[in-house]
């Protein structure tokens, strides 16, 4: 079954002044649920801004952005909150974690906004925690963690809501060889749960991933063949 | 001196110039959407006119918010407009200074009635995935906008036409004896203003959504002179004192802000269910339970001031 269409999809940043940049080129992309894909190219190639599309945070200017049969490019504001509020878990490079909360309470974040209970959030926290391998330091303030524990925080962020896409930018890029190796197996833990992961990365330590399904090379904007 | 030396009528005028700028802004691009849009249709031209749809929509939100709060700058204008035109005590003598005070006022509480439905149903529309009511509520505006752009020119014709040398009548004309329409006595006017008002209680837990809208429709009028010509008696605790504007002063608590306010959103509420099914063919009943809550709320404190004064006093005014 297929997670997610893209029909010739264009991204160009101040159309119709001098300085426009065309930042996606006639993008087509089918991605199958449970699929792990890798986006691979240089930098500047546009593979962040394909991802930010496929996370609802901006828009294309032209084309179709099916995922789970509905257009997520036409989506008003407030329902693309929604979908990546439901849809997507995101990790970042930057781990975009609150500092100055604890690792329990950055997992809990995404849930403040799910009006569960307290005993039914701790169990979805504990859960991530779990999975993520980081569940015995979730008293601890992130700012005290390691760049390899604060990713880890940031991959439990991400699972806490169940979502059924994970989308990862470079989420290697500031990590050690040995942590890129811990999140690179971590894909294991995404198949076997039946995510459907993008990660844009130009890592090479992503080649000796066995849970791979497929690569997407882009260069300039452009799916190279 | 000029009425537009005063600070009150340069800050409103200020306001209601940027607001018509920031509309006008707004208003260029609601043509250009209703002409081109194609909510089907991925190209350039479709997303660009929705980058437009989200831009016209913040500066409207804003606009809209705005021109409801200047409205209570306005009467608040008006009130202390009452020291520097001579001869009148209150707004009414503002008001009534010309023939275009009282047209200045009901066009602008019109228009707050048409933006507060607009602004319900572009929160309809931005709720819902595929912007259904996206081409209603823009020509509900274009209208609205031309109405926003007379009732600026008449906004500037009333205030020039406001005489600072010649005394105005105020109270004076309102002071003499009640002409209620059609002859009516105040009792007959406060029994149809119960009766109304329990009609439109039942009719909005019924949900009869046509016969609420009719019922409100008469409400405003009844409620206007059931306040001003009864139960204003009893807020100024005066036989003769029959003005819907004073009772908005600090002498009286500026109970009149919340007496009118609740009626009029009491109304408004009661009226929108129908008139946005009829645009949209959304359905917005639950809007019908807070028009019974301000209007109930607005006819508890009429209620008060009148039995208060009948229990401190023993007599009828």
């Amino acid at each position: 079954m297929k997670q997610m269409i893209l029909r010739d999809i264009h991204k160009i940043y101040n159309a119709s002044k001098p300085n426009a940049f065309h930042a996606l080129k006639a993008i087509n992309i089918e991605i199958e649920t449970g699929e792990i894909v890798i986006l691979k190219g240089v930098s500047g190639s546009g593979k962040s801004t394909l991802l930010s599309l496929m996370g609802g945070l901006s828009k294309p200017s032209s084309g179709d952005m099916i995922v789970e049969e509905e257009n997520i490019a036409k989506l008003p504001d407030i329902l693309s909150s929604r979908y990546r509020h439901e849809k997507i878990g995101f990790i970042f490079q930057s781990f975009n974690l609150l500092n100055g909360l604890s690792v329990e309470q950055n997992v809990q974040a995404p849930l403040m906004l799910s009006h569960l209970s307290h005993t039914h959030i701790d169990e979805k926290v504990m859960r991530a925690l779990d999975i993520a391998n980081i569940a015995h330091k979730k008293r601890q303030r992130v700012s005290d963690l390691s760049g390899g524990e604060k990713q880890r925080c940031a991959i439990a962020r991400a699972l806490v809501m169940n979502p059924p896409i994970i989308l990862a930018d470079e989420p290697t890029a500031n990590l050690d060889t040995h942590n890129s190796r811990l999140f690179i197996e971590m894909l294991d833990t995404f198949k076997a749960l039946g995510k459907t992961v993008v990660v844009a990365t130009h890592d090479v330590l992503f080649e000796e991933a066995k849970a791979i399904d497929r690569y997407i090379h882009m260069k300039d904007g452009e799916i190279i063949p | 001196m000029s009425i537009f030396l005063s600070t009150e009528i340069v800050v409103f005028l200020l306001i209601e110039v940027i607001l018509l700028l920031l509309m006008s802004i707004a208003q260029g691009n609601i043509i250009l959407i209703l002409r081109r849009w194609d909510f089907e249709s991925s190209t350039a031209l479709q997303y660009h006119l929705e980058k437009k749809n989200y831009l016209v929509n913040t500066i409207l939100y804003f606009t809209v918010a705005v021109k409801i709060i200047l409205f209570l700058f306005f009467i608040l204008s008006l009130n202390s407009l009452a020291g520097v035109v001579p001869g009148a005590m209150c707004s009414a003598g503002v008001v009534g200074a010309n023939v275009y005070g009282n047209l200045v006022l009901f066009l602008k509480l019109m228009l707050i009635f048409g933006l507060g439905l607009w602004f319900l149903i572009n929160t309809l529309d931005l709720t819902a995935p595929n912007f259904p009511h996206l081409k209603p509520k823009y020509w509900l505006f274009s209208f609205l906008f031309i109405l926003l752009c007379s009732e600026f020119a008449l906004e500037i014709i009333y205030f020039s036409n406001i005489p600072l040398k010649v005394p105005v009548f105020c109270c004076s004309v309102v002071f003499q004896s009640p002409k209620l329409p059609f002859g009516y006595t105040q009792e007959f006017l406060v029994v149809v203003y119960y009766l109304l008002l329990v009609s439109i209680l039942v009719l909005n837990t019924l949900k009869q959504k046509i016969a609420t809208l009719l019922c409100n429709f008469l409400f405003f009028f009844v409620g206007y002179y059931a306040i001003t010509y009864f139960f204003g008696l009893y807020i100024y605790e005066m036989p003769n004192h029959k003005c819907p504007y004073c009772m908005l002063q600090k002498e009286y608590y500026y109970i009149g802000y919340f007496i009118w306010g609740f009626l009029f959103l009491g109304i408004f509420f009661g009226m929108m269910p129908y008139l946005i099914e009829r645009i949209t063919g959304a359905n917005t009943n639950a809007l019908l339970k807070y028009s019974s809550f301000f209007l109930v709320l607005s006819a508890t404190i009429c209620t008060f001031y009148f039995v208060h004064y009948y229990l401190l006093t023993g007599v009828l005014l």
